[in-house]
């Protein structure tokens, strides 16, 4: 599947977008840790460096897109999903 | 249930007239004075002239999600519409580098009665700073500092923009 990054977790992680091929059953959740962003992320907000354990959710203001759409972080992926890890947003 | 709202929505990499967009789209959904419905209620955002932290701003960045942003912004604004009895909405946003005193955000809204058209226009302008993605960079003395979040609607910054 596509994961895409934008604004300060795209410069964290020093890149925009990749083709992934999740481990099943695959949700957000896994993918943020499988690619480690939780301790790019930490280090980019200044957070404490301990790592998000697994099963918990993702760090405060970070939300998930799945195909252009708001979606829970335990949401099922499938192949062919565009997934985007989006850092707390500041529209108007 | 009220019938179906006109819905606009647009994204401009340059500087926009916020009073020349509500003109022309006016035009578009109450082309004589006899369409036009009694109330109208307008919000221009401009970017502040200052950061966060009190410093000098020279430019805002506003990064955004191409597809998902509009998209969104067509959500939330057929959203809003149908849980107010309105006639029209048009949403105007900015991207790219936004300068200080520039405005970043126009949401306008038609309808037969004011309170409609202002709560209408209210909660879409919230309603887009939480549920839009859009990211801020403000940009001060050369650095540029990623804005997380938003600032809340009531004191002590009870100004929006």
């Amino acid at each position: 599947m596509r994961v895409r990054l934008f604004a300060g977790l795209r410069e964290a992680m020093g890149w925009s977008e990749q083709m992934v091929r999740a481990a099943a059953p695959a949700t957000p959740l896994a993918v943020w840790h499988q690619l480690d962003l939780d301790g790019a992320w930490r280090a980019a907000t200044g957070a404490p460096p301990e790592a998000t354990p697994a099963g918990v959710p993702l760090p405060a203001g970070v939300r998930v897109a799945i195909n252009q759409r708001f979606a829970p972080a335990d949401t099922p992926l499938v192949d062919g999903d565009e997934l985007a890890f989006l850092p707390p947003i500041s529209g108007g | 249930m009220a019938p179906t709202a006109s819905v606009s929505v647009s994204l401009h990499a340059d500087p926009i007239g916020p009073l020349l967009l509500l003109e022309q789209w006016q035009q578009q959904v109450a082309p004589t004075p006899a369409e036009t419905p009694a109330a109208t209620c307008l919000f221009i955002g401009r970017v502040r002239g200052t950061t966060a932290t009190g410093q000098p701003l020279d430019a805002l960045e506003l990064e955004h999600y191409p597809g998902m942003t509009e998209a969104q912004l067509q959500r939330l604004a057929i959203d809003c519409a149908r849980r107010h009895p309105v006639a029209a909405v048009m949403v105007r946003h900015r991207m790219g580098l936004v300068l200080a005193g520039d405005a970043i955000v126009v949401v306008a809204v038609l309808a037969d009665r004011r309170g409609a058209a202002q709560r209408c226009c209210q909660e879409l302008l919230e309603a887009l700073k939480q549920e839009a993605p859009f990211w801020k960079r403000e940009w001060s003395s050369g650095v540029g500092e990623w804005v997380l979040g938003n600032t809340p609607l009531m004191p002590p910054d009870c100004e929006s923009g």
